[in-house]
């Protein structure tokens, strides 16, 4: 008995270091905190676990290739549950903590615009991977935003509508948030500069999924083309119930935030014929977009879409910079806003003075179930 | 145009209607509110987009599935959440159900995930009638709510259990000296209230094409507006007060602007309260 207890003692000793090296992987330094801030529940809780999905893969990349300065990078992960108030408190939490170096996040942009005062005045980088409304980056030293503003694809997309499509009887159907206000504003200011008429303009709130009596609405002012300045699941409701309403001849087209394989499984046969606009394609053969896209494939049994590929770049390019100059706060935004033609899976990053991108869009039509490059 | 609205608006309101006959049944037999609703009309929801997604089921397979599914919740929210709580006033199960609603969300996104689920259409062939063009499917939804209501009137005055239930909803201690098995009674009550609640979950599934875990908040809402609307005790009352919600909102897209669907439905909702704060056939005396 008492051997036997001796022996036990002694196995678990030895046990001890063995557990502890298990646990804290091969690494002999420290981790690099970075915090996400993502509505993980809630109503845009789809969109902050895609963040968590693409950012995990990213991390367990980096993390295989050796970390970046030999040190493991560690995400510290905050529901913002798409709640301005949430994200205000989460920066908060994340700015106080010493251990962390920089943020991404939040999803909407009227989540980023609340928390940016925090981070402003702690002096913490705030690179959000989603963020599209003309005044986010702009409105802090510290805020940084990677997936293009609506100031370029609003006119972008009512080039596409007005003069590549030649519609000249417009409507619009928008959500009701700061970037879908001011999506909608941008597309129908320059729309109406290249000679189109908007002839109704409808909103709808996040949590609305019956469209049928805004279409029908909307109908009755005859537009040739409907543009939803709104996200997939919402763009494939409004499509589905378009043609139930056996409105048919009119062309639906929408900003790149309708670009996901999800717009086509609950869309269905109802949006072929619909226009969209991408920055980041799967089939796009450049070596940095099928590593993401395999590697995505091969970890979660399906393709990704802009938001995963908008979070991927975000954190790829945040090892980036802390691998350049460390993890000074301060030296990560000085070296962040320096980054120049930087190769993201959604195209190349160079930061403008104002601390967002100027992105370069491709013109897509769904046929037959798939998305094609609109090519005329 | 004005008709096609109409239409609209009756369609919507008859899957209200359903959720606020949940309400009814449960407040009147139970005189008691539960937030957890909606959730039982998303896990029904949920249980329909399997059977048609996933095993392609016919839909009407797949409704009764989903009532099934939420007739079990049902039984088993009344028997632990609420049995034990019976003499202990209003608030603790009113919590209960607040906390019951969190739990069966978030749930939800751990099993199923947040994002949306398709679920396929049925009768999608639209006729015109009259100017007016009527999809088939909201034919089939409005006669179906209409038949599950004849079906639970029936229910109630002609079957045994039925007249335990108003016996109950009058008086349950005097129902119980009579020799009614009250605590049956209650679990019945509350599982046929979820059953009405999956049945709207599976065919709101059906008409938007999607099911996802946070469906549950706001059909809640809307079904207990409805609910208070109407009357609180009434069915005829909530069936009514359903179809004038949906009706309402559809016009105000119509002619005032869709950012204010909501803010007229309910304006028109606490003015009609204002004037018969019993609802539009809400009575004084509590019945089912």
């Amino acid at each position: 008995m008492k051997r036997s207890l001796r022996s036990f003692a002694i196995a678990a000793l030895l046990a001890v270091p063995v557990l502890l090296v298990g646990a804290g992987g091969a690494w002999s330094a420290d981790p690099i905190h970075i915090a996400l801030s993502a509505p993980l529940t809630g109503n845009f809780a789809e969109y902050g676990q895609l963040f968590q999905k693409a950012i995990d893969l990213g991390v367990e990349q980096i993390n295989a290739a050796g970390g970046v300065k030999g040190r493991p990078i560690v995400i510290d992960v905050g529901d913002s549950k798409a709640d301005p108030k949430e994200a205000a408190a989460l920066a908060q939490k994340f700015t106080s903590d010493s251990k962390i170096v920089a943020e991404i996040g939040d999803f909407s942009s009227t989540a980023c615009l609340a928390a940016q005062p925090i981070y402003d005045r702690a002096g913490m980088v705030q690179l959000s991977p989603t963020a599209s409304h003309p005044n986010f980056a702009p409105g802090s030293q510290w805020s940084f935003g990677i997936v293009g503003t609506q100031a370029g694809e609003g006119p972008f997309m009512a080039r596409y509508a007005v003069q590549k499509l030649g519609k000249k009887r417009l409507a619009v159907l928008y959500i009701n948030n700061d970037w879908g206000i001011v999506s909608k504003d941008l597309f129908i200011k320059a729309a109406k500069e290249m000679g189109a008429d908007t002839v109704a303009v409808e909103s709808y709130f996040e949590t609305d999924k019956d469209f049928t009596a805004v279409l029908t609405k909307l109908r009755g002012q005859k537009p040739e083309l409907l543009y939803i300045p709104s996200f997939y699941n919402e763009a494939a409701l409004i499509s589905k119930q378009r043609e139930k309403l056996g409105w048919t001849d009119v062309t639906m087209m929408g900003p790149g935030s309708l670009y996901s394989p999800k717009l086509l499984e609950i869309g269905g046969d109802s949006v072929n014929g619909l226009y969209t606009s991408a920055a980041f394609f799967p089939k796009d053969p450049r070596p940095e977009v099928q590593k993401f896209v395999k590697g995505f494939e091969a970890k979660y049994k399906a393709t990704p879409n802009t938001f995963a590929a908008v979070a991927y770049d975000s954190i790829n390019l945040l090892a980036f910079v802390i691998g350049k100059v460390g993890t000074d706060r301060k030296a990560i935004r000085d070296e962040m806003a320096k980054v120049r033609d930087y190769p993201g899976v959604t195209g190349n990053i160079t930061f403008t003075e104002r601390r967002d991108v100027v992105k370069e869009y491709r013109q897509l039509v769904i046929k037959n179930g798939e998305f094609t490059l609109y090519d005329k | 145009m004005l008709l096609s609205q109409v239409v609209n608006g009756l369609t919507q309101g008859s899957l209200y209607a359903l959720v606020a006959i949940g309400f009814v049944i449960i407040f009147g037999t139970m005189n008691l509110v539960t937030f957890a609703h909606g959730e039982v009309y998303m896990i029904g929801a949920f249980v329909g987009y399997f059977a048609l997604s996933v095993y392609h089921l016919p839909w009407w397979v797949a409704l009764l599935l989903g009532m099934a599914a939420a007739w079990i919740l049902g039984v088993l929210i009344e028997k632990m959440a609420f049995r034990p709580l019976r003499a202990a006033g209003h608030m603790p199960p009113l919590l209960i159900t607040i906390g019951l609603s969190i739990i069966l969300k978030d749930l939800a996104v751990v099993v199923f995930g947040a994002e949306n689920r398709p679920v396929p259409s049925v009768y999608e062939t639209t006729i015109r009638v009259g100017g007016v063009s009527v999809s088939v499917l909201q034919l089939v939804i409005l006669a179906l709510a209409g038949a599950l209501v004849l079906a639970l009137q029936l229910l109630l005055k002609a079957t045994k259990i039925g007249r335990a239930m108003r016996a109950t909803a009058q008086d349950h201690e005097a129902a119980y000296a009579m020799g009614v098995n009250v605590n049956r009674v209650f679990n019945i009550s509350f599982a046929l209230a979820s059953a009405l609640g999956g049945a709207a979950g599976v065919m709101v599934g059906i008409y938007y094409n999607t099911v996802y875990p946070a469906m549950g908040g706001t059909a809640g809402l809307k079904g207990f507006a409805a609910c208070i609307f109407g009357g609180l005790t009434s069915i005829p009352g909530a069936i009514l007060g359903g179809l004038i919600l949906g009706v309402v909102e559809n016009l105000t897209v119509q002619f005032i602007s869709s950012g204010y669907r909501d803010v007229v439905a309910f304006v028109v909702m606490v003015l009609v309260l204002v004037l018969r704060p019993q609802g539009l056939l809400g009575k004084k005396l509590r019945t089912v």
